[in-house]
C-alpha cells in the first residue's frame, strides 16, 4: 500500500488546503474499495503492478486533482475573441507598421551601422510586441476578473450602424478626383525623370556626391513611357469614367511592363556611385555598399507593389466581365 | 441527473458509481467525486461519514431541494424527450 499512499500524497499537494483531508479520505476509500474487489476477482493480494495499473487508470495526480478545483481560466469564452483581436490589431497591425516606417528609419539615419540599426530595430520590435501582448493579457485578465456593468448593461439601440454594403456587383466608376491625381501624378512623376536623368545626373550634399549609374540611361524611355501613361489613363478616368475594363487592362499592362522593368534593374547594380574624395577609402566603399543596398531594396519594393497592384487589376477585370457579370445579369433582367 | 436519480436512496461514492454501471452509466471516477461535491455544495445532496465494514465511507443522499431540481429535471426532461420523438417521427414519415 505504500504505493497508494504516495500517490493519495501526490493528489494532496494539488488539492485546496481546507479539502485535503476531506477528498484524500473520500478517494483512498474509493480506491480501497477497487482494490478490494480486484483482489477479490483475482483471488490473491494485487501485486504492485496490478496496484500500479489501478493507480495510473485513475489518473496524474496533478490531474485528478484539478477536476476538484473550479475551472479557471485567465480569459474566459466570452472575452477571449475581442482579447485575440485587440492582440492581432497591436502587434500585426499598428506596431509593425510604426517600425518600418518611423522607428526603424530614425534608427538607420541616427548614423549607426545600418546593420546594426536594423537588428536593433527588429530586436526592439519583439521586445515592444512581447510587451504588449503582456499589458493586453493583464487588461483582459483584470477585466475578467472584475467584469464591468456595461458588458451587462448593454442597449440594442446603442450597437454600430451596418455600413453600406459594398458595391460588389455593380462596378463603381472612377471618380474625378482619382483621374485628375493620376493625370497630375503622371505629369509631376515625368518631369522628376527628365529633370534626373537629362539635367543632373548627380546629387551634391557637401563634399559627398552621389551620381546615378550609367545603367540607368537604356532605361531613361521605357520608364518615361512608364510614367507619362498615368496622364491617358487619368483622363480617360476624368472623361469616361464608366470605361472600367479598359482602364484596368490599361493598368494592369502598366504594371506588368513596370514588373518588367525593375526585375531587369534589380540584375543590373550598382545603381549608384558614392563620391567623396575628402572620406577615407574604407568609409566610400561602405558608403557605396550600403547604398546599392538600399537601392536593391526599394526596387524590391517597388516590384512588390506594381505586382500587388496587378493582383488587384486582375481581380477588378474579372469581376467585370460582361457576361454572366451580377450586373450584366442584372442589366439584362 | 443520473447521479441525483440514483441518490434518491443513499450510496457512499464507489458503491454509486458501480450502480451506475450497472444500469448502463459509466461514469469515470475523476468526474463522479467532483461532481457530488459540487451538488453538495449547491444544496443537491447531503453526506455523512459514518462507518460501514469497519471502514470510514462518506454516504451522499438526495436533500429536499435536491428532490425538487430532480423532479423539475425529469419533467424537463421528459418533455424534450416528447418533443424530439415527435421531430424524428415526423422527418421519418416525410
Amino acid at each position: 500500500m505504500e504505493l497508494l499512499n504516495r500517490y493519495l500524497h501526490a493528489v494532496r499537494f494539488w488539492l485546496p488546503k481546507a479539502q485535503q483531508e476531506d477528498i484524500i479520505a473520500e478517494l483512498g476509500e474509493d480506491l480501497r474499495s477497487q482494490i478490494e474487489d480486484r483482489e477479490a476477482e483475482l483471488g490473491r493480494p494485487l501485486d504492485e503492478d496490478g496496484l500500479a495499473a489501478i493507480l495510473k487508470q485513475r489518473g496524474n495526480p496533478m490531474l485528478v486533482a484539478a477536476r476538484y478545483l473550479p475551472q479557471r481560466s485567465l480569459i474566459g469564452p466570452a472575452l477571449f475573441p475581442i482579447y485575440q483581436f485587440i492582440l492581432k490589431l497591436v502587434i500585426l497591425w499598428i506596431l509593425p507598421p510604426i517600425f518600418i516606417l518611423v522607428v526603424g528609419p530614425a534608427t538607420v539615419l541616427s548614423g549607426r551601422d545600418p546593420a546594426l540599426a536594423l537588428g536593433e530595430t527588429v530586436w526592439t520590435l519583439l521586445m515592444a510586441a512581447v510587451f504588449a501582448f503582456g499589458v493586453i493579457t493583464l487588461i483582459f485578465a483584470v477585466i475578467e476578473r472584475y467584469p464591468h456593468e456595461s458588458t451587462l448593461r448593454w442597449d440594442p439601440r446603442r450597437l454600430p450602424r451596418v455600413p453600406p454594403a459594398k458595391a460588389a456587383t455593380r462596378p463603381q466608376p472612377v471618380p474625378g478626383f482619382t483621374a485628375i491625381v493620376e493625370m497630375l501624378a503622371g505629369i509631376g512623376a515625368s518631369l522628376v525623370w527628365i529633370e534626373v536623368m537629362r539635367l543632373r545626373t548627380s546629387f551634391n550634399f557637401g563634399d559627398v556626391t552621389i551620381a546615378l549609374a550609367p545603367v540607368w540611361r537604356g532605361f531613361f524611355w521605357p520608364i518615361l513611357l512608364v510614367t507619362l501613361s498615368g496622364v491617358p489613363i487619368g483622363l480617360m478616368g476624368w472623361l469616361r469614367p464608366w470605361w472600367m475594363r479598359a482602364r484596368s487592362s490599361a493598368r494592369l499592362a502598366v504594371d506588368a511592363i513596370s514588373m518588367i522593368l525593375t526585375g531587369a534593374l534589380v540584375n543590373m547594380g550598382p545603381w549608384v556611385r558614392v563620391v567623396a574624395p575628402s572620406q577615407p577609402a574604407s568609409g566610400v566603399a561602405d558608403a557605396n555598399h550600403w547604398t546599392n543596398v538600399g537601392m536593391s531594396i526599394g526596387l524590391g519594393a517597388a516590384g512588390i507593389i506594381f505586382l500587388v497592384d496587378a493582383v488587384q487589376e486582375a481581380r477588378r477585370l474579372v469581376r467585370q466581365r460582361p457576361d454572366g457579370s451580377p450586373a450584366a445579369v442584372a442589366v439584362r433582367r | 441527473m443520473a447521479v441525483l436519480a440514483q441518490l434518491r436512496a443513499e450510496h457512499y461514492g464507489y458503491a454509486l458509481r458501480k450502480a451506475l454501471v450497472d444500469r448502463g452509466m459509466d461514469i469515470d471516477e475523476n468526474t463522479l467525486y467532483p461532481l457530488l461535491r459540487r451538488l453538495e455544495s449547491q444544496g443537491l445532496l447531503v453526506s455523512q461519514w459514518r462507518e460501514e465494514e469497519k471502514r470510514n465511507k462518506r454516504f451522499y443522499r438526495l436533500s429536499g431541494d435536491g428532490h425538487r431540481i430532480l423532479n423539475q429535471l425529469l419533467e424537463e426532461w421528459q418533455s424534450i424527450d416528447a418533443s424530439l420523438t415527435r421531430i424524428v417521427e415526423g422527418a421519418a414519415v416525410v
